[in-house]
């Protein structure tokens, strides 16, 4: 499901199917060498997410994209969406990202860290190919958090 | 001055006859068009998307044939990929829908060890026959949908979806 009103709709009606939240944290630096790997990185979450939303559409919600700064209190940002979610009715909820800093700040939440592979020179086939490689290494992840309930 | 200058009455005749004709084939075209309208729209059969599986690779067992198409979403165009699973029974080719009739995840073929030869859906457990009858007692509660199928050229084409014509 997306952060759409028809999903969010479908979401509420079936809330013991759809128990996971999908959030993507995405860097926004804007340093000469940053800001092109931070817009490759966040080309490569956007397509992995969407990937991951395609096959897993009936139990997780991916929500919209989190941008930040270094400069910002990411603890702070990252408590506040986990307890929002679990709040409205997520049993689990999951951040995905390329930026290696969060395992380091948020070891306690459920942060699934992927080294970015820049996309963008890639034809079709091969970015799929990557993509569900890639996707491949976060389904354990996720099936190791479902089934332990 | 020659006998056939126009008079006053004619010329006026003329460009009320010119100027109302005018006027009723504009009213009349798009009644006309209306009214034939079935007729002019565009036939299905354009529907259906080139894969690059040849038919004569597939086998009794499923496999994975991804498909593109362009899909619009107001403003933004974008390639959409879709996968079929597609294997033959006897000489007929099938092509199922990946997407899982609970709540539209994508199901695999084999996807659990547990559950050999059947179609399994990661999210809750939801599990279908090869013909893709849903197992009573997993969470679907109908059969994986069906796309047309097509061969042109030795490859094999997927068209729309239609509800699973096998069960």
């Amino acid at each position: 499901m997306f952060w759409t009103s028809k999903d969010i709709d479908e979401f509420l009606k079936n809330k013991q199917f759809i128990d996971t939240a999908i959030v993507p944290l995405v860097l926004l630096e804007g340093t000469e060498i940053g800001i092109k790997q931070s817009a490759s990185g966040a080309e490569f979450l956007m397509s992995l997410t969407n990937f991951l939303e395609q096959q897993f559409k009936g139990r997780v919600v991916l929500t919209s994209p989190v941008t930040y700064t270094k400069s910002l209190n990411r603890k702070e940002l990252i408590a506040a969406m986990h307890d929002e979610l679990i709040a409205s009715g997520f049993t689990y909820v999951f951040f995905i990202t390329s930026d290696h800093e969060w395992t380091q700040l948020a070891p306690e939440k459920d942060v699934l860290w992927l080294p970015s592979i820049p996309l963008s020179d890639m034809d079709q086939k091969v970015r799929q190919q990557v993509l569900s490689d890639q996707l491949r290494q976060v389904i354990p992840m996720l099936s190791a958090k479902w089934s332990n309930q | 001055m020659s006998n056939n200058r126009v008079t006053r009455r004619q010329f006026l005749n003329y460009t009320l006859t010119g100027v109302g004709g005018f006027m009723a084939a504009g009213m009349l075209m798009p009644m006309a068009r209306f009214a034939i309208d079935p007729v002019l729209e565009k036939k299905a059969g354009g529907d259906f998307v080139m894969t690059d599986k040849k038919a004569s690779e597939l086998s009794e067992t499923p496999v994975k044939v991804d498909f593109k198409f362009e899909q619009v979403d107001a403003w933004y165009k974008s390639d959409v990929t879709d996968t079929a699973w597609v294997y033959k029974d006897g000489d007929k080719i099938i092509a199922l829908s990946p997407v899982c009739k609970h709540l539209g995840c994508t199901v695999n073929w084999n996807g659990s060890p547990e559950f050999k030869n059947q179609f399994y859906c990661p999210c809750h457990g939801g599990r279908y026959e090869k013909n893709g009858k849903n197992i009573p007692g997993t969470p679907p509660l109908g059969p994986l949908d069906e796309f047309e199928v097509k061969v042109k050229d030795g490859l094999v084409m997927i068209g729309k979806t239609r509800a699973n014509t096998l069960v």
